[in-house]
């Protein structure tokens, strides 16, 4: 199957001390992959190198048969590669509603002049609201949000581009039960319906192995096994 | 592809302005000279109009933008000099010269704009202070032109306006700044209520965030530039017209801070209220006849205070307090009733 994304000798070093050592990967169109390391194995560093945060020393990337290597973060979102953060960076003077706007209109989903409608005949952003459970919370300033908010309100940010690889970087953590699986379902229905690719940042393999068709394991800045689910 | 932001859904920082209290200002503003002030006081007042326009302006930038600039006066600057010289040496008529400033304001304003774009927080002012102060002392250092008559021009001194006008009633000139402050002041709020002006508050919030949501944020740090400075160009050019001399104190760091305060106490990324803070504060101080140093003491003082016990300045106080009060009878945020508002009437 054509690969969505590769990366293929993914190395990254800070201050002469090597954190990714050769990564190789490929997540196919639609696939749900999981990546599962202990602390200080490169997780985090992999997510940047891939959403275009911080360049790799050597390799390369490549995402729906382009190059995309030394591409910047914005210009990969409006590519259709979005990634959430482990500690969300709201705007803290912005509402959710604005946020969500903001993300729309930066990743060229249709919509004409005036806020219009998109596909399914609602505006784009009251629909990513309404979808995100953030409907009732559209005038709250994203500065008063709870962490469960804040993560629902990254999904909306991500979704905005309709993206094709959704890359989510410890979204499930510190989040109770019940957040956890509405995120979780959310998840699962981009995937399913609209045939999104993930990758998964993880500390918690039953989630992993309950969302993901393929879990990569992360060692020492190498990929050490890969486990189909 | 680039992001479409003219087409974004108009959010609570484009809620209605509730301007009563404004039209009542300006009504109060638009009486005052038939008091029968004295040309002093008409004078304090023109210029702080003038001044009103460049704090908004620089709030523009610092405020909405959150690039937080200490060399303002350079665009201010550029833009007195370019009216001094087109007008005298050139030969240029007063508007073509001023619409010439304006756009050499804009594109000095748009040259700090690339050179600091990749720069954020207090570098962003380090690099404007130091390009401002390059251009001061360049100014206040070289007579280096020779005028008619074989005396020199430049330095200290500065360079004389080429003005149509040899003496122009105090009144005009009062009421054409106050009728240039209002038409600035609502073009910038228009501004920054856009759908850009709310990508540029996203930038100024979570740089980070923006740039994850497609944003290309060196782009819109840019355009924040071009704009503040092509209205700080713009009131720089009627300051030009109305004291008929470029002087080095048009890029003075003093003129700067100036600007930050007027914002820091007006309510950062509100426009009105450096506007309002602007010109309390400049007719009070000036209106008292202090000498200069005792002003830039009531300047810190003022500042001081400010940060201390209003961080959000006059305007984000009033704002917060609004908002607390609704929150606690149960209401939305008083600065997102707006968008509220608007959002039932559309049911």
């Amino acid at each position: 199957m054509t690969s969505l994304l590769s990366a293929e000798g993914l190395t990254k070093s800070f201050n002469g001390t090597r954190v990714l050592d050769g990564v190789t990967f490929s997540v196919a169109p639609g696939e749900p992959v999981g990546l599962f390391g202990p602390n200080g194995s490169g997780k985090t560093t992999l997510v940047n190198i891939l959403s275009g945060l911080l360049p790799p020393d050597a390799g390369t990337i490549r995402f729906d048969g382009k190059e995309i290597t030394r591409l910047p973060i914005d210009a990969r979102y409006r590519l259709g590669i979005a990634r959430t953060f482990q500690i969300p960076h709201p705007y803290p003077a912005l509402s959710v509603r604005e946020a969500v706007a903001v993300a729309v209109a930066a990743g060229g989903r249709e919509r004409p002049e005036g806020g219009g409608t998109g596909s399914g005949g609602e505006p784009p952003v009251e629909k990513l609201l309404a979808r995100t459970g953030l409907f009732d919370q559209r005038f709250v300033p994203c500065a008063l949000l709870s962490q469960g908010c804040l993560r629902r309100l990254e999904f909306a940010r991500a979704l905005a581009c309709r993206p094709k690889l959704l890359i989510l970087d410890e979204v499930f953590s510190a989040l109770s039960a019940a957040d956890e699986e509405e995120l979780a379902a959310l998840l699962r229905a981009a995937n399913r319906d609209e045939g999104t690719a993930f990758l998964l940042v993880s500390h918690n393999p039953p989630l992993l192995k309950s969302l993901c068709r393929r879990i990569l394991v992360l060692e020492e800045g190498r990929i050490a096994r890969e486990r189909r689910v | 592809m680039t992001p479409r932001w003219k087409g974004i859904p108009p959010g609570p920082w484009a809620a209605p302005f509730r301007g009563g209290w404004l039209a009542a200002g300006i009504g109060l503003l638009l009486l005052f000279p038939l008091s029968s002030p004295d040309a002093y006081l008409l004078d304090v007042f023109t210029t702080g109009f003038l001044l009103a326009a460049f704090a908004a302006s620089w709030d523009v930038v610092g405020g909405v933008a959150g690039q937080i600039t200490l060399g303002h006066a350079l665009p201010f600057g550029v833009a007195t000099y370019a009216c001094a010289l087109l007008t005298t040496l050139a030969g240029w008529p007063l508007p073509l010269a001023c619409l010439a400033a304006v756009l050499l304001a804009s594109a000095a304003g748009t040259g700090v704009g690339a050179v600091s774009a990749p720069l954020s927080g207090p570098f962003v002012a380090l690099l404007t202070l130091s390009l401002a102060e390059i251009a001061h002392e360049a100014a206040a250092g070289n007579a280096f032109l020779s005028g008619p008559g074989g005396y020199a021009w430049g330095g200290e001194g500065g360079i004389p306006v080429a003005l149509p006008w040899s003496d122009a009633p105090p009144f005009a000139t009062y009421y054409a700044a106050l009728c240039f402050l209002c038409l600035a002041s609502y073009g910038m709020l228009r501004f920054s209520r856009s759908g850009a002006g709310l990508i540029l508050r996203a930038v100024a919030g979570s740089p980070i965030t923006a740039q994850a949501s497609g944003i290309p944020i060196a782009r819109f740090k840019r355009m924040a530039f071009t704009v503040g400075s092509a209205f700080a160009g713009a009131a720089g050019a009627g300051f030009a017209a109305h004291v008929g001399r470029a002087t080095a104190a048009d890029l003075s760091i003093e003129l700067s801070f100036q600007a930050a305060t007027f914002a820091a106490v007006g309510g950062r990324g509100t426009i009105v209220g450096p506007v309002v803070a602007a010109l309390v504060l400049h007719v009070l101080f000036q209106g008292l006849s202090l000498p200069p140093a005792a002003r830039v003491l009531l300047y810190a003082a003022t500042l001081l205070v400010t940060l201390r016990f209003f961080p959000g300045g006059v305007a984000g106080t009033v704002r917060d307090a609004a908002a607390r009060i609704r929150r606690r009878n149960g209401g939305r945020p008083a600065r997102h009733a707006g968008g509220a508002r608007r959002e039932e009437g559309k049911r």
